[in-house]
């Protein structure tokens, strides 16, 4: 499903200021887990993309249970918004021609696979950029139930 | 026994938090509550809208694991997951906190702190952030 006007001008790669998220995944007897990630991007409105920074425990989960929610704040309105859907971790080493829905892995790696060099992560502070930005591969979600709280 | 420390205490109580919990067949659902309330060394308590309510208590009921993750820009500014065991009493959300994790981006993600000495836990953070809690 496509994602409101919105959602997608929120998560789509910014100079900077993303609006940070929340990834939920869980294992298949229901072991929860939360990764956040101030790196985003949109794809056809349809597929929310996020750099893997060693997600150890979202990879895991992923392997057996392919499923994924993302949680964001609107600035606008301070509601909570989980949009819910397949998610999958395409990583160096994936045949080119693998296919995640109307994705490749090819096609994932090569315009996603080097985050730094699509976003300005300046961030003087240092308070959210790894000190070593070192990507394992893309986290994608396809979006197809969203719930506003 | 997990015990939160002074920054933890103050992230999650300034800025609330992402409330992750699960069925028992692992379908996740996310809730944020932007207020919480360290009541003892381990347990943080959440006032929940009657909504908020219906959408955990089933997973609840089935599966009492809950994760949190600091709400607001405590998502990045404070990096931790929580995780514990989740109870409800009318609107009142329990989670006793029995397992601490850095989620940092990069070789540190993951890292448990719970298992630390508290001593250690302490010096962890005074290493990595400057701040004890949000910004007043």
């Amino acid at each position: 499903m496509k994602l409101p006007e919105e959602i997608v001008s929120l998560l789509k790669i910014k100079e900077i200021n993303d609006t940070a998220v929340y990834l939920a995944t869980s294992s298949l007897d229901g072991d929860i887990n939360l990764m956040p990630s101030p790196y985003t991007d949109i794809y056809l409105d349809e597929y929310i993309l996020i750099p893997d920074l060693f997600a150890q425990k979202t990879k895991i989960n992923l392997n057996e249970n392919r499923q994924g929610l993302i949680s964001i704040v609107l600035p606008t309105s301070n509601k909570n918004v989980t949009i819910e859907g397949s998610c999958n971790i395409i990583q160096w080493g994936h045949p080119a021609k693998f296919r995640f829905y109307d994705l490749t892995a090819g096609d994932v790696l090569e315009h996603w696979g080097n985050w730094t060099g699509k976003e300005n992560i300046l961030d003087d502070d240092n308070l959210a950029k790894p000190e070593v930005f070192a990507q394992r591969g893309v986290i994608i979600i396809k979006a197809e139930k969203i719930i506003y709280n | 026994m997990t015990k939160l420390t002074p920054r933890q205490k103050n992230w999650l109580e300034g800025t609330g938090a992402h409330i992750g919990t699960a069925s028992k067949n692992g379908n996740p659902t996310v809730i944020v509550v932007d207020k919480a309330t360290v009541i003892n060394e381990s347990t943080v308590k959440f006032i929940l809208s009657a909504k908020q309510v219906q959408l955990v208590e089933k997973n609840i009921s089935e599966n009492p694991r809950a994760s949190l993750g600091p709400g607001g820009i405590g998502s990045i500014r404070a990096a931790y997951q929580f995780k514990g065991k989740a109870s409800i009493v009318g609107n009142e959300l329990f989670v006793e906190v029995n397992e601490i994790y850095s989620t940092k981006p990069g070789p540190e993600a993951g890292l448990r702190l719970d298992n630390l000495d508290y001593n250690d836990v302490l010096k962890f953070e005074s290493s990595r952030w400057a701040d004890d809690g949000p910004p007043r």
